[in-house]
């Protein structure tokens, strides 16, 4: 489904990628974990399409089509959805509204009419039972005065109502409690088809304990430096990033 | 030449002598070199030739009915003649045929020694007023025209009223308004303004609104300036008692050639007052934007909180705005704050929507909606509250609306 090939970018003249390496199939879960610095949340925004960062060379694919070429929305309607570690407060914006004008701007993309609002609501109601929301979430500002477990909660939200064949998690356990995060990883997992493809970027082994990956790669200094099956993580908490980079 | 020809002419045809126009004529029309008016200039606007017009113009009840908020009880004007009034229980509503001709600078003395028109509204002592009071001036005209309105409201002891403000050009005719609006709020009184300036490109208007405030009164002023070739509004508040509580809310979208110029003033005179100031202004393409918020505490005002904001977007290489906070603080013990932004809409939350598959474009107009929302919160009248969404919607081509 994701093809990157040799993937090196920066940001103000700053090499940040020296050549990423990366493969996942639909059905797959795929795990980031390096330390701070490694690169992580580089490579996220940039398959995101964040228009900071300059792509020096290589190619990113999705499903056979070049990503790179593509603004982040058009990514967007694609298939490509990141959830933010810092997610954006935009007060004066209810969830609900946020979240019709993303929904038919993907319609309208696909040629389809706006969606109603009965069909809407029911759709909102269903997601937030998936992730245990509050009576009175869609009436709230997108993010103003959430908490950082609702934050990421609501990313997660907006994940299962946008139906993406490639979600990039990242850092989503940072700022969650021990039971934010199993409703979170919840949703996650039952969001989780043999369609879609998931990658998890963190820098602890944490949350791989609720949302049990496929594969597990060691990011460091840009590269991909080592990869392995879900004991890697294991191993990896057990004796920290040392032993792999040396 | 221009406007002030015609006025001079007017007054010798129509044998008007008064203390208020000779002060008008010896000052005559404010230029840049004042230093209220330096970034606004009127040399346009009072260069074009208007009539000053008394006549009528025949609107039908189906075009008014069109025209109105439709959000309560209505008194309608036509070319500044009464035209129709409700009847409310402790509410006088009339002509106002005023004898106060008080004026400090040029553009009330003119009205002063002009105006023949407008409303006067009394509500009685005790009197709550439950729903909101549309005044709706039509204006249609068979020339350029230059006209004045002097209008009155008085809020007796303990008295309540919310009001909405409307006023519409219908004809293609430029409309040249100076609006004077003198507001008594008695002991414990409350009142809500809201002012709906959609104006039309045709109409030129300066809007001046004295609001004085006795003990323990509250106003709340919401302009919402959405149109219009050119608007200057004055607000002025005065704090003449104890515990008085003033706050003025404002949204301007501007666009094309339009200017909008908000001038407040607070005078807080008395101890243990507030003022809450909040006025965001989003100016497109070559529209221009001014903003002067003056703070007055006098030496007995103690105790006193004053909140002012002034937060701009400039979404046009081509739009400006000057914005100007003014602190005059003569007494120790007060809280004041002010802030002015000036900016373009934040990239991160830009980058977050678009990721959302929200084009660039619509991502902007969303968050320029978002922006202006919060001034907008202050509207507690709710028919009217989601009109004004959807005229801001409009203006900014999005739909929120669920």
């Amino acid at each position: 489904m994701l093809k990157i090939k040799n993937l090196k970018a920066g940001i103000e003249g700053t090499e940040i990628l020296k050549g990423i390496n990366l493969e996942i199939n639909a059905g797959e879960i795929h795990a980031i974990m390096g330390p701070n610095g490694s690169g992580k949340s580089t490579l996220s925004a940039v398959i995101a399409g964040d228009e900071n960062y300059e792509v020096d060379s290589g190619t990113v694919h999705l499903e056979g089509e070049d990503l790179l070429d593509l603004d982040p929305d058009q990514r967007a309607h694609k298939g490509v959805f990141l959830s933010f570690q810092y997610p954006v407060e935009i007060p004066g914006i209810s969830v609900s509204n946020f979240m019709k004008a993303a929904i038919n701007e993907k319609r309208k993309n696909l040629g389809m009419e706006p969606i109603s609002a009965k069909e809407l609501l029911d759709k909102m109601r269903e997601k937030m039972d998936l992730l245990n929301m509050k009576k009175g979430y869609l009436s709230r500002n997108m993010n103003e005065g959430f908490s950082g477990g609702e934050k990421k909660r609501n990313e997660i939200f907006q994940m299962a109502m946008l139906e993406p064949k490639l979600s990039i998690l990242d850092e989503t356990d940072s700022g969650l409690d021990i039971d934010a995060l199993k409703i979170v990883a919840n949703g996650v997992n039952k969001l989780k088809n043999k369609e879609n493809a998931t990658i998890i970027i963190t820098h602890y082994q944490r949350l791989l304990n609720y949302i049990v990956p496929d594969f597990v790669h060691v990011l460091h200094d840009g590269k991909i430096i080592k990869s392995g099956g879900k004991e890697l993580a294991l191993e990896l908490e057990a004796k920290g990033y040392d032993w792999v980079i040396k | 030449m221009g406007l002030l020809n015609s006025i001079e002419k007017y007054c010798h045809e129509n044998n008007v002598e008064n203390e208020a126009i000779s002060s008008f004529f010896k000052s005559g029309f404010p230029t840049t070199k004042n230093e209220e008016w330096k970034y606004t200039s009127l040399k346009k606007v009072v260069s074009e030739v208007y009539q000053i017009n008394k006549e009528g113009a025949e609107i039908t009840d189906e075009e008014i009915k069109k025209q109105s908020l439709n959000i309560g009880d209505k008194i309608v004007f036509i070319n500044g003649f009464l035209h129709k009034k409700p009847n409310i229980k402790g509410v006088t509503i009339e002509n106002n045929f005023f004898d106060n001709l008080s004026f400090e600078d040029p553009i009330t003395a003119l009205n002063s020694g002009l105006a023949e028109h407008g409303f006067k509204i009394s509500i009685d002592k005790n009197v709550v007023v439950e729903s909101p009071i549309e005044i709706l001036f039509l204006n249609k005209y068979n020339s350029n025209s230059f006209v004045q309105f002097r209008n009155k409201i008085i809020l007796n002891e303990n008295a309540q009223v919310k009001i909405v403000e409307n006023i519409q050009n219908l004809s293609e005719n430029l409309c040249f308004i100076n609006n004077v609006t003198e507001i008594s709020l008695s002991k414990n009184s409350n009142l809500e303004l809201n002012k709906l300036q959609n104006y039309s490109s045709s109409q030129n208007t300066i809007d001046t609104t004295n609001v004085n405030q006795q003990e323990q009164s509250a106003s709340t002023i919401n302009t919402m300036l959405f149109g219009g070739a050119f608007t200057r509004n004055n607000l002025n508040f005065f704090q003449n008692g104890q515990n008085c509580e003033s706050n003025m809310n404002g949204i301007v979208i501007l666009s094309n050639n339009e200017l909008g110029d908000n001038h407040t003033y607070v005078d807080h005179k008395k101890e243990n007052c507030e003022s809450n100031e909040l006025y965001k202004g989003i100016y497109l393409e070559k529209s221009k934007g001014v903003f002067n918020g003056k703070i007055m505490v006098r030496p007995d005002a103690q105790k006193i909180n004053a909140f002012q904001a002034n937060n701009n977007l400039l979404l046009s290489e081509n739009s400006s705005i000057n914005s100007k906070p003014q602190l005059e603080i003569y007494a120790d013990d007060v809280k004041c704050s002010h802030g002015c932004t000036i900016g373009q809409l934040d990239e991160d939350a830009l980058f977050y929507l678009r990721t959302r598959g929200i084009s660039k474009e619509d991502a902007s107009a969303i968050l320029t909606f978002a922006f202006a929302a919060e001034a907008m919160d202050k509207i507690s009248i709710e028919p009217l509250a989601k009109m004004v969404k959807n005229l801001m919607e409009d203006k900014l081509g999005v739909n929120l609306s669920i």
